[in-house]
């Protein structure tokens, strides 16, 4: 507490001030008034007794009037010391409200944030029902959150409270209560307070309390109502030193004080129950009643000036009143409030204090009809969004069996529910997820495929889809790339047969086409092949071939991509190290390399990240920052070797295939398994050749040596 | 995999292996295969090793099922007729050839369709590829690579004869793919063979004089 400097600088500025202003004084004493701190007028009749002696010619009226014309000074002077001083006070309050205000907004967020915690466990825990028809174990609590017990469960802390209006009031921990009270006492001391005099204090509040008739219950907190003890305690303080201020008044002084002092509990009592700031409020304002306690002087100057004190607190108050109706309070607290300005009507005369928390009551009432409607919100959204992001199992839902040989390839439709799919058997199948044979008895639905196209004279190796769905392009064993007009999604699959559905072929390879990557703002497509060059096409124009990337000391590729978030960017695998080439120059930018590192046979780049995921032959997916050119992350994701990546539109989710017979989903954030689901079968040791997501539909994908692929929903 | 002389490699195909290279590994024993698809594994390293040795590919093993056995060839079969339909749909071309033909003695109908039509020939040759795809890989009939359904074991022999007019039709109508192809490939051959071994379809039926040995089986009957 900066308080007690604050005045004092204050108090010296006042000083000097007045010590310029009695040089204009009608007897100019002139600067031989030697004013400091303490001790005004001490000082000044010292130099008064002298000037008296010195200066006998000095007459009676006229040391009269020095004398009242001093008086006066310094009750100016003092008058400014109090209104800087109530300044400070509101400015304190002040800057108290807005970092209570805060806390409370916290509060409530951390409350939100465990309702939805707990709607989320339920939500799952609902789905997991549903679907395996048990109950799911949740290690952690089932509970709500307090927050929903202090709003569900009134009833049963007003049978705990004994029923004689004790809040139903829970929220407040007993050791957030110890906290404020440790809190408090420091500051106390810090301002100058000593133990002993808020020993005093407890003790005179004791006495008080001694007068009042629900002192038992007040003090006879069980262990189980401790939640309640602040509020209690600060409850019945205030309703029995307001008895007692009331009744028999010792001095008008004490009364005037005791009056501010139920003034500024009743104002503030309402704010206090929350947390431990609404404490240090109380302690402050409880100071400064204390100030004016500790000034003995039941003379009228004093008394005039503590009138002032109390009334500008009570301005103070008024303030602070305003911003607590302003702020948003938390159901829990407005429920308590309004209770006990409903009990506070009973028992209380002052109708103005009376009004003042009916209107406040009324405010926060449609603030926690307020609060309602925004739980009604979460959830809905809660409801919304439980079906996209908190997906966490996918099962495989569509078989699509029709491939005489191993699926190397497959690749979504951006839109449609519609892919294609590559094998061995040297051809490419349509397929339509809706358009499925009745389904038998096994779980899965079987895909018949809608069209087969047939041009590659080899394996077809590599796919890749255009931004519309329209066009498709196959790469093959054969060193052809074909691009495909993708027929309807409706078409009957015995229609006849229609040679334009081959709308070109990008020749320029010697041998294998292996990889096909499409950047789909510029409609370019990148390729690469065991002839060991990387080639940049825009297929749709009239020289397709843009480009050329050979890395000499490299060898022959191994995967193809293009960096997403610097599109003039691409990243080729080789054997020991991924390369990044300027797709303009053609020049190698970044060689991004590990110990040892070797086999890559996939790398994908993150959508938005400057991430590349590399997929290597020796079990692990390694993470390159392609910027800094630096490892930044490795793991040893599979049992074999890791054949093939996908991320997720998103690049939230990593999608891997292996040859150890499954894929798993991987958190990009954390790099954790999500999920690994057995997909395939062995043929000779291959197994998974290919993953994929849906640009924009919840299905993933994977293609197997078994000529299946699999598609997971 | 491990060879006996420790050397570790695996049969698989790397991403960024020449065409040469693909699917260039040593022979794996027949024993030693417990994929579940060790007889397609067996078939086409048999086929690789010499497409042309048509006797020992189809030599099946011992203790082999043989519905598995058949059902796998079959399904060989099928996948490398794409390559001839791939040269078919070059010159096939559904104004010159507007009907699914041989001999003129029949016009084959098109059964893919729910009244059998009178499909051209790339027409039914595409058609009869895929329905065949389906069948064979369909989840009713053929469930398992492992074992097949008594009741679906019939089904190979009608395969075998819808499919063994793509053969009879470029013969006839498309000889020089038909060579080229045959040369390749050794399919005809192979499949005629095939059949017969396993009695899947009549003699009568074999139209292309392709095994020397049996002579003509060109009748017109």
């Amino acid at each position: 507490m900066k308080v007690p400097s604050q005045f004092c600088g204050s108090t010296m500025e006042e000083n000097s001030s007045s010590a310029s202003q009695n040089h204009n004084g009608q007897l100019s004493s002139g600067a031989n008034v030697p004013l400091t701190n303490n001790k005004h007028q001490g000082n000044d009749n010292g130099t008064n007794g002298d000037a008296k002696n010195e200066r006998p010619q000095y007459s009676m009226p006229g040391i009269l009037h020095f004398i009242q014309h001093e008086w006066t000074r310094f009750e100016l002077e003092r008058s400014q010391w109090e209104l800087d001083k109530a300044e400070f006070q509101a400015r304190i309050a002040f800057l108290q409200g807005e970092r209570k205000g805060q806390e409370r907004l916290k509060n409530d967020l951390v409350r939100r944030i465990k309702m939805l915690e707990y709607a989320l466990k339920q939500e799952r825990a609902r789905y997991h029902k549903l679907k395996y028809g048990t109950d799911l174990v949740i290690q952690g609590d089932t509970k709500p959150p307090i927050y929903e017990e202090g709003i569900c469960n009134c009833p049963n802390s007003d049978v705990g409270g004994g029923g004689d209006g004790e809040a139903p009031f829970t929220s407040v921990s007993n050791i957030s209560w110890r906290q404020g009270r440790q809190i408090l006492r420091q500051y106390l001391q810090e301002i100058g307070y000593t133990d002993t005099i808020i020993d005093v204090r407890s003790s005179r509040v004791r006495s008080l309390l001694g007068l009042s008739n629900n002192t038992d219950s007040e003090d006879m907190n069980t262990p189980a109502l401790n939640g309640n003890e602040p509020s209690n305690k600060q409850a019945s303080e205030n309703s029995v030193r307001r008895i007692p201020g009331k009744k028999q008044p010792s001095s008008i002084a004490e009364a005037i004080i005791l009056d501010t002092e139920a003034a500024v509990m009743a104002n503030f009592e309402f704010l206090a129950h929350t947390d431990m700031d609404m404490e240090e409020e109380e302690g402050d304002v409880e100071d400064d009643t204390y100030d004016t306690n500790m000034d003995p002087k039941p003379n009228k100057p004093s008394m005039l000036l503590t009138e002032d004190v109390d009334a500008e607190a009570e301005e103070v108050l008024n303030e602070l009143n305003l911003l607590t109706e302003i702020e948003e309070s938390p159901p829990g607290s407005i429920r308590y409030s309004s209770e006990w300005s409903a009990i506070r009507r009973g028992g209380h005369p002052d109708p103005k204090r009376l009004n003042e928390e009916g209107d406040s009551a009324l405010e926060l009432g449609e603030l926690e009809q307020l609060c309602v409607n925004n739980e009604a919100e979460t959830s809905y959204d809660m409801v919304a969004t439980t079906k996209e992001s908190l997906r966490k199992t996918w099962n495989a839902k569509y078989t699509l069996r029709s491939h005489f040989d191993a699926v190397r390839a497959l690749v979504f439709h951006p839109t449609d529910p519609v892919l294609i799919t590559a094998s061995d058997d040297h051809t490419l199948k349509l397929w339509n997820l809706h358009k499925t044979l009745p389904a038998k008895k096994s779980a899965s639905l079987d895909v018949e495929p809608l069209y087969t196209f047939r041009s590659h004279t080899g394996p077809v190796l590599c796919l890749a889809m255009c931004s519309t769905g329209s066009q498709c392009y196959s790469g093959g064993l054969d060193g052809m790339i074909h691009c495909w007009t993708l027929p309807s999604a409706n078409i009957d699959p015995y229609d006849s047969y229609e040679p334009s559905v081959l709308s070109q072929t990008l020749k320029g390879h010697t041998n294998a086409v292996w990889g096909l990557s499409m950047y789909q703002l510029r409609s370019q497509l990148l390729s690469f092949s065991a002839d060991g060059t990387v080639k940049l096409w825009s297929p749709q124009s009239k020289s397709p071939l843009l480009h050329t990337y050979i890395s000499e000391q490299d060898g022959i590729p191994t995967s193809v991509d293009f960096i997403r978030d610097e599109s003039n960017k691409l990243v080729v695998a080789y054997d020991r190290a991924c390369v990044v080439f300027d797709t303009e120059t053609g020049e190698s930018v970044a060689r991004l390399e590990a110990n040892e590192t070797k086999g890559v046979n996939r790398v994908v780049a993150h959508p938005t990240l400057p991430l590349v995921v590399a997929a290597h032959e020796d079990r692990h997916i390694r993470f390159y920052d392609h910027r800094s050119a630096t490892l930044a992350h490795a793991m040893v994701a599979h049992l074999d070797a890791v054949t093939s990546l996908a991320v997720d539109p998103h690049g939230l989710y990593l999608l891997s295939g292996s040859h150890d017979c499954s894929i798993r989903l991987w958190n990009m954030d954390n790099k954790t398994c999500v999920q690994e689901i057995t997909a395939h079968r062995k043929k000779f040791d291959e197994s998974i050749l290919d993953v994929a997501f849906h640009p924009s539909r919840p299905f993933i994908a994977s293609a197997g040596a078994d000529a299946l692929a699999k598609v997971y929903v | 995999m491990k060879m006996a002389d420790g050397c570790v490699f695996f049969r698989r195909n790397r991403p960024g292996i020449t065409a040469k290279n693909f699917c260039r590994w040593p022979d794996e024993p027949f024993e030693e295969m417990d994929s579940t698809l060790a007889v397609q594994q067996y078939i086409q390293q048999m086929i690789r090793r010499d497409p042309s040795n048509v006797d020992l590919i189809l030599k099946m093993p011992e203790a082999q099922d043989e519905a598995v056995w058949k059902y796998e060839h079959l399904r060989q079969f099928c996948m490398e007729l794409n390559g001839l339909t791939v040269r078919l749909q070059a010159e096939c071309h559904p104004e010159a050839c507007t009907q699914m033909t041989a001999t003129e003695q029949w016009i084959f109908l098109c059964a893919a369709h729910k009244t059998p039509k009178e499909c051209p020939a790339i027409d039914y040759t595409r058609h009869t590829l895929d329905g065949a795809a389906c069948l064979l890989n369909s989840n009713k009939y053929f469930p398992s690579r492992v074992s097949i359904k008594e009741s679906s074991v019939a089904k190979l022999g009608s395969v075998s004869r819808r499919v063994y007019r793509i053969f009879s039709h470029a013969y006839y109508h498309h000889r020089t793919i038909f060579d080229e192809f045959e040369n390749e490939t050794f399919l005809c051959r192979r499949f005629t063979a095939f059949v017969t071994k396993y009695n899947l379809m009549s003699k009568e039926s074999l139209i292309v004089p392709i095994m020397e040995e049996e002579g003509t089986t060109e009748s017109e009957a």
